[in-house]
Formats: C-alpha cells, structure tokens, sequence
C-alpha cells in the first residue's frame, strides 16, 4: 500500500508590490570601491569624448523636452519613447558624473544603458498631474539650484543658454560644474583613489547621495516624474560601514515651526552667533592646552572633553537653529538633553598620538568636505525659511538633509578638537533605517517521500 | 511774537501740511506700539515653548520676539513717513535702503535686549525682586558706557577741513575752557538732505560732529560758527553727563515700578514676566516723554544761548534758525500736544524770540 501524503500547497510566490512611498527614480550602487589608479589619474582627459557627447545629446534633449512638455501636457502622461529616451539621458549623465567624481571606476557607455556601478533606475511612464506639469519649469528651480549646488547640472552646468552666446554660455555651464561642491571634493577623492587604489567609503556614499538628488531632479525636470525630488537621505544609497561611530546624531523635532520666530530666525540668530564667537576663542585656547595633554598622555584630560564637546553642542544646536532644522531658541550651554537636534559623543578614549600630532592638517579635507555639506545647509535654511513661514511646518527630505550635514560638521568640529580620533564619515547614514534581514532562502519543495 | 511776521505766509501753511501727518503718524505709531505690546504682554508666555533655553535665554526670546513685532507693525507707518518725506524734499534714503537699514537696526537693539534681559533676569534669579537696585546701576553704567563710546559708533567721519571753521571753533574752545575738542564732519549725502550737527562723546572720547549738510550751501560761514558754537557749548554745559544722571534718574525708579508690575507673573526672575515687562517699559517711557522733552529743550535752549554769547552774532544765528525751520519743514509754532510731545528742541519761534531776547539784553540799540 502506498500513503500519499496531501500535496503541500506552495503559495505562489508574488513578485514583490513596489513601495508606494519609493520615489519613481533611484539610484543603484554596486561599486566595490576598487579604483584603478591608470584611468583616476587621467580622469579628467578621459572623459572628454564623453562630455562631448553628453552635450550633443543635451541639445537634441533640449529640444526633446519641449515636445514632451506638450505631450505630457495633453496627455497627461510621457509618450514611452520620450520616456525612454530622458531615462536613457539621465541615467548617461549620472553615469558621467560618477564617473568624474570618482564614485564608479569603470569607463561609462555612451548609451546610457543599465547596468553601470552607480546607476539610475526609473519606473515606467505614469499620469502626471497636468498643473504641476505646466509649471515644471519653475516648479524645478529649489531642486535645482540644490542639486546645482552639489552636483552641477546633466549639460554640465545650467540649463538655459538665454542672454548669453554659445560660447559664453557653454564655459558658464561647464563652470558650474567645475564649481559645484562635488567637484572640489572629488579631487580631495583623486588623491585618495591615487594612494590607495581606493575610493573612500563615505565620500562616494555622499557622491552616491548628491547623484541620486540630481537624477531626481533631471528626472522631474525632463518629465520623467511628477514627484518632487527627495533630498531626504534617509535611504542609505550603498552600504553603510560597520564603523562605530563616536559622534552620532538625535534628531526628535517633530517639523512643526512658529511662523514668528521662522520669520525673525536670521536676528533671533544674530545673539547665538555672538556667543559663538566668545566661547570659540575660549574653546581654541582649550584646545591647544588639550592638544599637548592628549599627545603626552595619549587620552583628552576629562574636563577639557567636556568643555569641548559642550562646545561642539552648541555649535549643533545653534545651526539647527538658524538653519531652521529645528525650532525651538536654543540655550546657551550646550546642555545634552535639552534640545530636539543634537549629538552623542563618547566619553574620553585613547587617541593615536600620530594622528593628534597632525589633527590639524588632516583635517583639512574634512573641513573641506563641511564646507561643501554647509552650502547645501545654507540652502535648507534659505528654502526652510519660506517653506515654515507659510506652511509652518520643515518638510522632512530637507530637514533631514539639514541634519546631515550638521552631523557631518558635528562630527568634523569633534575630530578637529580631539574629541575622537575616528576620522568624520561623510556618507549619509543617520537616519538609516536598520538593514532588513536577508530574505529567507526560498523554499523548494521536499522531494515526496514514498512509503511502501 | 508773531510767527507771520518771521515767516512767509506760504512757509507756514507748507511746514503745518508737512508736520500733520508727521504728527498723526507719531500718534499712531505710538497707540500701534502700546496696543501691540499689550497683546504681546497677553500672548506672549505662549512663546515659551519655543524655547529650550533657560529662564536667561528664554526671556531674550520672549523680548527679542516683542520688539520684532513691534518693529514689523511699525513698519507700514515708518514706510509712510518716508514717502512723505521724499515727497517734501527731507530725505534722499530709498525704500529699500530704509527696511534694510531698519532690518540691521533691529539686529542692534536685539543683542541690546538680550543684555538688558542677562541682567534683568540673571540678577531676578540672584537677588529676586530686588534686581531693581543693582539692575538699575547697571543700565546706568551701561548707558555711561555708551555715551562714552557712541562716536565711535557713527560712522563716515572725517575731520574738519575748513581752516576759518576750525579757527573758530579752537577760539570758541579757548573762551569755553574746553580742551581741544576735535570737530568731524559725518558725510550724510544719499541719506538726507536735513542739516544737523550733534555734540557727542564723554571725557577723552568728547567730539562736535557736522553733518556735512551743513557745510553747504545756502549756509554762510556766520551760520556755520553758530552751530558749532552751539555745540561746543553742549559740551562746556557738560550735558551728556547731566542726561546720564537725568537717565539714572528715571531708569531706577523705572525698573523698581516694572519690578512691582511684573511680580503677578512671578516677578522678573519668571521669563513668561517679560512681555509684561515690555509692556511696563513702553508705558512708562511714554508717560516720561514730555518730562524727556522738557530736559532736552532747556538743554538746546542753554546750548543756543551759549552760542549766542560766543559768537555774538544775533542775525546769523536768527538766520541759521530760520534756515532750519526751511529746511525741516518746521512748524515754528506747533498745538502744544505736539510740543509736549514730540519736540525735543525749542520751536523755531522760541529760538528767534530767544535770540531777541539776547540781543536786547546784551546789544540794546541806542
């Protein structure tokens, strides 16, 4: 006699339902990091033909985006092959500017087709609404002059060519580029990926962030999607280190903000800054007492840490402050625990007293790359500004962004006045998300067991 | 006297329009700032949870807050002054450059407040109801302090490039007793068109300055000796110290009434006080505006006379008077609720009378 068990029923498995929150364009990175140092070194010559092209390509785009703009206008929704044509167009022009920043090794195609180590994913056509597209052109221009400021623009510079003659206008445009903060940064990842054969790991997370703002913001531009860009950089766009991190950020403002005070924050400011400027003397005087105890004893004297990292608090609290991050008037201590932005920072460790001998050079490029995540601060507060006088509220992405980098500077100040040793990571992981667990292997099912 | 028979007829009717809406302005700015304050006296504790500062800290909120609204209510009647002005001649400023300039100025007297509230309200927290006293001296020593360093405060200054002006001036100073007082002139073109010139400074930091205004035409060299004179004789008259002694005369029973005021909020030490405080402070600095006035005037009024004594110049100093009252736009003779008011100095027709009375009793006519 034979027993058959009851076949097990499998359920079917379902393709996985797309998010509704997951913005239609994102950004895929699978570098490994490796960098040859043959083509970091001619970088910029190599990519010559590849600037060429792209702006050949913006042209016949330019050109491109006005018959979309009516289709989509009409319609309600991108032709697929305008679609695809953009898609293809954003996704050559992230390509290239990985390529240049050094967040991807190999050399890109010219097609833009998948595939590429940093790479640009984008959902089919869908409705668009047809207000927001009548007024993309104007709609785009916070997105862009942030993503401008990071990243430059997918011509490699500004878009509009009116006022000026081509040839002015295409050095303005390739100037901005030139300029923009990522840029100046990835000649600080040259020198890095020259030595090390290497790319550092939060530079090109950052690099990875900015691109992914940028290609949203190309994307809305060229139609490709009506939902706004999101500088939110909550969503880790690579791997995040395994480094513990000495200086982390709490955020627990909860966006909303009192029109009164957004509408005077500049002045309300003005005695912070004050402040600022006297306790920072006193704190340059703590550090160079600091700096002689931690190269003798290999460890920052307790009190001078405390001194120090209250000052570092401060330093948070004041720019959340003005740059509208967050929304209460901050104290004047740095008091942990007292306000919705600010930073933990471990107790007094052992420091390498190489690196606290020569703390200040090799900081520099930290600062450098502070200076470049402050600008796009500056631009949270100049947009945060309008946005919480008439909604009286931050919108999360910017708010975020805003925390970013102040824990990016947070982290920057702690390094610089020997609070760690832990060189600041650049990338964006503070409000990561914890990493889900790896799906379980799927289940095959059993051979059936046959009894005789 | 009569002021028809100083002034032409249309110059009176034309400085009346001028100074009636200057007035009606005044007034409301003021009922503006009281009825503001005393919403913000009602509504302000609300502010508190926009702070995460301490008591010190919170109350800089909480005053900074008051005088930011007060400065944007303000606005719409400071913007219509202006037009006015520019209408009339009086002023060159833009708008633009009047919000801005306006915008920097309350940046000033928001780190003003903020020490007054670190006093106010870091001593409430030592002493309690008793800051009164010791936050009473302090503001006088803060305004001492002030008066000593404000000419280095004012801006696009040069020094006296007019020999005969200077000679003058040096003998004027010789005949006072007065130590070599130096004579700036403060370049006020592209701003106004006012004439004005101001004694400033304490001790060592004492300084006559011009503004350049005055240096032009139509005003004669005559005039110009008249101005200065006058204000050499603020400093032999040694008013700024008497107006520091006449402010700590009013600040300290000012900040005991606000400390009384205040204490149904808890007193000062109690930052949710400080929008009463605020409205304590208006009050009483407008109920005190007449007496200020009444200072200032006796002290212009002794200052003109020294002038007169100096330069022993009745008909250029008439003139010079008369060329202000022009200028400005000037009721020589205004209701008395506006002299009481708003006039800091003698009308123009006090200052013409006060010269004949000079000249009658130093130059009686054969």
């Amino acid at each position: 006699m034979v027993f058959e068990p009851p076949p097990i029923e499998l359920e079917p498995l379902e393709p996985p339902s797309p998010d509704p929150n997951r913005h239609p364009i994102r950004v895929v990175v699978t570098d490994d990091l490796d960098r040859s140092r043959l083509t970091v070194a001619f970088r910029l010559i190599l990519s010559i033909p590849l600037w060429i092209w792209l702006f050949i390509w913006s042209i016949g785009a330019f050109f491109a985006a006005i018959v979309n703009w009516f289709l989509t206008l009409i319609k309600g929704r991108s032709p697929l092959s305008l679609h695809d044509f953009f898609a293809a167009y954003v996704r050559f022009s992230t390509h290239l500017h990985a390529y240049i920043f050094l967040a991807a090794d190999p050399y890109p195609g010219f097609s833009g087709k998948p595939g590429y180590p940093v790479d640009v994913e984008v959902d089919p056509p869908a409705p668009q609404h047809r207000l927001k597209t009548f007024f993309r052109g104007i709609l785009v221009i916070p997105a862009a002059t942030l993503a401008g400021t990071l990243v430059g623009t997918p011509g490699g510079g500004g878009s509009s060519n009116s006022g000026y003659d081509d040839q002015s206008s295409s050095s303005w445009e390739y100037g901005i580029t030139l300029a923009s903060g990522f840029f100046a940064l990835s000649v600080l990842a040259w020198f890095v990926c020259l030595v090390r054969a290497r790319a550092p790991h939060g530079m090109r997370d950052l690099f990875a962030y900015g691109l992914r703002y940028a290609a949203q913001t190309w994307g809305y531009f060229f139609l490709l999607t009506d939902r706004y860009p999101n500088a939110d950089p909550a969503e880790p766009v690579a791997d995040l280190p395994e480094v513990p991190r000495p200086v982390r950020l709490n955020v627990e403002d909860d966006l909303r903000r009192s029109r009164l005070t957004v509408f005077f924050r500049g002045l309300l400011y003005l005695v912070h800054l004050f402040w600022l400027v006297l306790w920072g003397f006193a704190a340059v005087l703590a550090l160079i007492v600091s700096w002689f105890a931690t190269l003798a004893t290999g460890r920052t004297p307790s009190a001078l840490h405390r001194f120090l990292a209250a000052y570092v608090q401060y330093v948070v609290h004041v720019s959340a402050y003005a740059s509208i991050v967050a929304n209460p008037f901050p104290g004047f201590v740095g008091a942990p625990g007292t306000y919705p932005v600010e930073v933990e920072i471990d107790g007094p460790e052992r420091q390498h007293r190489l690196k606290t001998l020569f703390r200040l050079f090799l900081a520099i490029p930290a600062f450098l790359i502070s200076a470049t995540l402050n600008w796009a601060l500056f631009l949270v507060a100049i947009f945060g500004w309008f946005v919480g006088l008439f909604l009286g509220r931050m919108p999360l992405g910017l708010r975020n962004l805003g925390a970013y980098a102040i824990r990016y500077g947070a982290e920057t100040n702690a390094y610089f006045f020997l609070l760690t040793d832990v060189y600041p990571y650049s990338g964006p992981w503070e409000f990561a998300a914890p990493r889900p667990a790896p799906p379980p292997p799927e289940l095959e099912p059993e051979p059936e067991p046959a009894f005789t | 006297m009569e002021q028809t028979t100083l002034f032409p007829t249309s110059t009176i009717s034309q400085a009346e329009s001028y100074e009636r809406f200057v007035r009606w302005d005044f007034v409301l700015v003021q009922l503006v700032v009281i009825a503001v304050v005393a919403v913000y006296a009602k509504i302000g504790p609300k502010f508190v949870r926009e702070s995460a500062a301490g008591p010190i800290g919170t109350g800089m909120l909480l005053a900074m807050l008051g005088l930011g609204l007060i400065w944007l209510l303000q606005l719409p009647f400071g913007l219509a002054e202006l037009w006015w002005q520019r209408r009339h001649d009086v002023t060159e400023a833009s708008y633009y450059e009047w919000v801005v300039g306006g915008w920097f100025g309350l940046g000033a007297e928001f780190l003003f407040v903020c020490l007054a509230i670190l006093i106010v309200v870091g001593l409430a927290q030592v002493v309690g109801d008793w800051w009164w006293l010791p936050g009473g001296v302090a503001f006088v020593a803060l305004a001492t302090l002030f008066a000593f360093l404000f000419p280095y405060l004012i801006p696009g200054q040069e020094p006296l490039r007019r020999p005969a002006l200077q000679a003058s001036a040096n003998s004027y100073e010789e005949q006072l007793g007065l130590e070599d007082i130096p004579i700036n002139v403060q370049d006020v073109s592209g701003e106004t068109s006012l004439p004005n010139a101001e004694a400033v400074g304490m001790g060592p930091t004492r300084r006559v300055i011009l503004w350049s205004t005055v240096l032009r035409r139509p005003f004669t060299l005559d005039e110009q000796e008249v101005v200065v004179a006058h204000e050499l004789g603020h400093h032999a008259r040694r008013h700024i110290f008497k107006g520091v002694a006449w402010y700590a005369l009013f600040a300290i029973p000012g900040a005991f009434l606000i400390s009384r005021i205040t204490r149904r909020r808890g007193g000062m030490r109690n930052p949710e006080a400080v929008p009463l405080g605020l409205l304590a402070l208006v009050v009483l600095s407008t109920i005190a505006l007449p007496l200020q006035n009444v200072i200032t005037r006796h002290m212009e009024a002794e200052a003109d006379w020294v002038a007169l004594t100096l330069t022993q110049d009745p008909q250029d100093a008439e003139g010079l008077f008369k060329r202000f009252t022009f200028a400005a736009h000037a009721d020589p003779s205004p209701p008395t609720w506006s002299y009481v008011l708003m006039e800091t100095h003698p009308t123009g027709l006090q200052r013409i009378e006060m010269v004949r009375a000079w000249q009658a009793r130093e130059q009686p006519s054969p």
